[in-house]
């Protein structure tokens, strides 16, 4: 989307391929730029991170200054849509987890700003009734074994929001409900006899399902309180907020959005890939183009197929490099200080995020390659999901603007 | 000191077996198990009632065994069997003149060996590829061996039958030849303890050599280590074998939603060889395929191995060519008294192993009660008014399934809780419908230590997401519930998904890698459930 974004503002007709929700309501809404080096040890900031990641990772291959450019036009995409993010480049965020740990990020809304709950002494942690996946004792109890986090008073308070009715409720029903004006003053009556003011709230990501602060602000006026949301399981709300805001910006600049276009094949001469075909319910379907930009995901989202010993991107056959011997793809713990060599399956590219094949040599000169489907980083273990994404998006857009007359 | 008329080693399906009949005839017996229950070999099998067809040919005593238990198994333990039953398809690739032998053998052992067309079996199983040959009905089923093993303990603790798990035999004490009480090591606390009594049942399976070797003496088990596929779905309604001499990969059984697939067969060194190889799971889908012929296309959830307990008086016997029977060995004939070893045979039956192994017991303790391990349920079925408090406290059709995990007392006890608390009924693992009442007995349960240990009693995590969604429900509930065994809850996540991660590292790829990077993404990326957390960085 990142991709199609800055395609577009640079006078680009463009179209938008999707299958499915994609994995933006999966992650957590924020931008992740990276955390952890190589052994697993924090690092200071992300960009000092970004100057020593090895030859193979997209960030090597993109540069400092496109990163840098790329954060730049995403929180200007952000401030217009009314929904800005806060962070930079010079600062580890480190946001609180449902699960009481924090991680570190780089981008973030403000409803998850922890200036105020680093220096709070007194915590709310606050729970609702019935929701899965969210539970304060947790949180407490984790937090007061992470320095800095020791000295702090927490209280655990639950809300009900009556919304139980003998099923299971989601992040997602929580938020809905706060979307009416019924249950943001019900909320706000059960909170107000509950909260007392001036109390730094962790909260689940339920502010609201759409891409702004309104509910956020009427809750924070209201009780004099500062909300911190989570990150969380799936679904995720801020992952949720993000799609929306990102898709309404490209629609905003004309970009034309086809839902459920399986790609099934391309069609290349000359090294040159003059059009995708799409497999659909009612009959195939050929896009024609100048020029291809390949986002759609690693081995999660279907970019990437593994077969034993064996892994391929499926619609343009590009080469991609991964062990025969199937033992060597994972390490024999699920967690360790290294990052997973099945992660880092992906698509070779060169600095305009063309891909290469095993000689270095470029395979389609109107192909770019962003997100997941690129080869040499793990972003669970050093946490640059989303970074990679933005960057490698803006990076493959602005090179296709540059090469492709 | 603790005290027991008889210690029983080996909490697999024999040990609990032994248990059981001892109690039920009033010996007083203590179990004690290195892992939890059902850790070892009991778990780790095709999850097959066997009719006795795979064994007529080659061993007729075990095949009469199979038939005559598998009939027993499905009355005393009617709860942990699906009465599947099976089908024995010759492909083009059997060999044609296993057929009328196979067919003798049955008639000569009382196996029913019903033949049906091709069409018949293909319309009963749509899946069955359209080269088969031949296709006979037999009496197999699908058994569970977690739900036998915990019944049978069920059954044992209302006969005042007592347990201990993580706990591990370091010496066998003997004064004059004669057995006089053991040395035990809790591996959770490294403690170590004496237990004092007359009787010694090592029922240890692959580890016999091992627990033997304690007093001096020589039994030859050979581990052979066999590893299966669990599939996501039932792609079989039947038990399907291959007509032919037992091979690796020769038989399907359908278990609750999935399919489990196997085995292969190599003699190892260590009986706790149980890490499944790509190698050896490629090797079972290429033969396999000869009797589904989709079989790649199906997705599969995990791997998993285990070892056979195969015995010989002969040391160089190994593999498919060892005998599937079993024996009780009376140690008295090695120069010490109070020590039995059961070694050999197979989970079909380890009620009739157990009910030999006791009869040798009680007449060392002149106990003259009858065995009556045959007749009586594992489990009483819960009374129609207890059904009906379960139906308005469970979601959807998770109180039959409740029913038949739990028995009618664990029934009781968990519909209570959901009374008492109605938001104990929210479902915790949606997979296998396990709601948070019934996590919270388990693990209140004195053998839980950790949450594998609730897993195995309630099959919370062994569904379709392989704990990607239930593994941090799990972890929430027994925190919020103060139930996390004093444990840090990155140690319950870690040990946990690991648990999983197991299965799964054999088999990433296809839809397996797509769940696998969707678990590390909320465990890993989103909930850093192992990063080092460090402000002073900011």
């Amino acid at each position: 989307m990142v991709a199609a974004a800055v395609a577009a503002k640079n006078g680009k007709r463009v179209t938008l391929l999707t299958l499915g929700a994609g994995t933006l309501t999966i992650g957590g809404g924020i931008i992740d730029v990276l955390g952890y080096g190589d052994e697993g040890v924090p690092l200071a900031t992300p960009r000092a991170g970004l100057l020593e990641v090895g030859p193979e990772h997209p960030y090597k291959k993109i540069g400092p200054v496109a990163i840098e450019e790329s954060l730049r036009f995403f929180k200007e995409i952000c401030a217009a849509e009314g929904y800005p993010y806060l962070g930079s480049l010079d600062e580890m965020q480190w946001v609180p987890t449902a699960a009481g740990t924090f991680k570190p990020t780089c981008l973030i809304p403000k409803t998850m700003d922890t200036t105020q709950l680093n220096s709070a002494t007194n915590v709310v942690v606050l729970g609702f009734e019935e929701l899965k996946d969210f539970y304060p004792h947790l949180i407490t109890k984790n937090f007061k074994n992470i320095p800095g986090f020791q000295d702090k008073n927490y209280e655990m308070v639950m809300i009900d929001p009556g919304l139980a009715d003998g099923r299971d409720v989601t992040a997602l029903d929580v938020a809905r409900w706060l979307d009416t004006p019924e249950g943001l003053q019900d909320c706000i009556k059960q909170m107000s006899t509950r909260l007392k003011p001036d109390s730094v709230v962790i909260i689940p990501p339920v502010l609201g399902t759409r891409p702004d602060y309104v509910i956020a602000d009427s809750l924070a006026q209201a009780l004099s309180c500062t909300f911190v949301e989570t990150a969380a399981v799936p679904p995720s709300i801020t992952g949720f907020r993000l799609r929306t805001m990102l898709l309404s910006y490209v629609k905003k600049l004309g970009v034309r959005i086809v839902e459920q276009a399986a790609v099934a094949r391309s069609i290349v001469e000359n090294g040159k890939c003059t059009a995708v075909v799409t497999d659909g319910i009612d009959r195939e379907r050929t896009y024609y183009a100048k020029a291809f930009i390949l986002a759609n995901g690693g081995f999660y989202g279907g970019g990437l197929v593994a077969e034993p010993g064996h892994a391929q991107e499926p619609i343009f056959k590009l080469p991609v490099a991964a062990p025969e011997d199937h033992e060597l793809w994972a390490n024999p713990n699920l967690f360790s200080n290294k990052p997973q060599p099945f992660a880092k399956i992906g698509v070779a590219v060169d600095e305009t995020m063309r891909p290469l094949d095993e000689n270095g040599k470029v395979v389609l000169t109107n192909v770019f390659v962003a997100g997941r489907n690129l080869q040499g980083y793990d972003f669970c273990f050093e946490k640059s999901g989303n970074g990679v994404a933005l960057a490698s998006g803006y990076q493959a857009a602005m090179s296709m603007d540059r090469e492709i007359k | 000191m603790q005290k027991a008329t008889v210690v029983v080693i080996g909490g697999g399906i024999t040990g609990v077996g032994v248990l059981r009949d001892l109690c039920m005839r009033g010996v007083d017996a203590i179990l004690i198990e290195q892992q939890d229950l059902a850790y070892g070999t009991s778990s780790r099998f095709h999850g097959l009632l066997h009719s006795g067809g795979r064994y007529a040919v080659k061993d007729e005593e075990a095949g009469r065994e199979c038939i005559e238990e598998n009939a027993i198994l499905r009355k005393i333990g009617k709860h942990c069997v699906e009465e599947t039953e099976g089908f024995f398809v010759r492909t083009l690739l059997d060999d044609e003149s296993f057929e009328p032998k196979w067919l003798a053998a049955c008639a000569k052992v009382g196996i029913p060996a019903i033949p049906i067309t091709v069409a018949e079996a293909r319309r009963l199983e749509p899946n069955l590829s359209a080269k088969i040959q031949s296709v006979y009905r037999v009496p197999d089923a699908a058994i569970d061996g977690f739900r036998m093993v915990w019944q049978n303990v069920a059954s044992a603790r209302t006969y005042g039958g007592r347990l201990m798990t993580y706990t591990t035999v370091i010496g066998i004490e003997q004064s004059n030849n004669q057995v006089v009480g053991i040395k035990v090591r809790n591996t959770l606390t490294g403690e170590i303890s004496n237990i004092s009594c007359d009787f010694i049942v090592s029922a240890t399976g692959s580890w016999s050599g091992q627990i033997a070797a304690l007093a001096g003496i020589t039994v030859n088990v050979q581990p052979d280590r066999g590893t299966l596929i669990a599939f996501n779905h039932r792609i079989t309604s039947r038990v399907i074998n291959r007509l032919r001499p037992s091979a690796d990969g020769d038989i399907f059984v359908p278990n609750g939603s999935i399919t489990i697939l196997g085995t292969t067969s190599s003699a190892v060194k260590n009986p706790e060889d149980n890490i499944p190889s790509t190698k050896e799971v490629v090797g079972l889908l290429n033969i396999g395929e000869a009797v589904f012929e989709d079989l790649k296309s199906y997705r599969m959830l995990r791997a998993y191995a285990g070892t056979r307990p195969l015995y010989s008086a002969d040391p160089n016997a190994k593999g498919r060519g060892a005998s599937r029977g079993f024996v009780t060995l009376d140690h008295a004939d090695d120069g010490l008294t109070g020590f039995i070893s059961v070694v050999g045979g197979k989970f079909t039956t380890y009620r009739l192993m157990a009910e030999k192994v006791t009869d040798l017991v009680c007449q060392y303790l002149n106990v003259k009660t009858a065995c009556r391990s045959a007749f009586e349920s594992l489990v009483d079925d819960p009374s129609p008014e207890l059904m009906a408090r379960a139906r308005g406290c469970f979601p959807s059709y998770g109180a039959d399934l409740a029913a038949s995990r739990l028995g009618a007392t664990g029934l009781e006890k968990v519909v209570e809780r959901m009374q008492e608390q109605p938001e104990k009924r929210q479902l915790v693992c949606e997979c296998e419908n396990v709601t948070l009442a019934e996590v919270e007995e388990a693990a209140a349960d004195q053998t839980s230590f950790m949450l594998s240990d609730v897993r195995r009693k309630t099959r919370m995590g062994m569904g379709t997401c392989q704990g990607a969604f239930c593994t941090f429900r799990s972890v929430g509930a027994v925190d919020a519930n103060g139930l996390a065994w004093g444990q840090d809850t990155k140690t319950l996540f870690q040990e946990f998904l690991q648990g999983r991660y197991k299965g799964i590292r054999p088999i990433l790829w296809g839809n397996v890698i797509r769940e696998m990077e969707l678990s590390r993404g909320i465990y890993e990326g989103t909930l850093n459930i192992n990063g080092v957390i460090n402000h002073a960085t900011k």
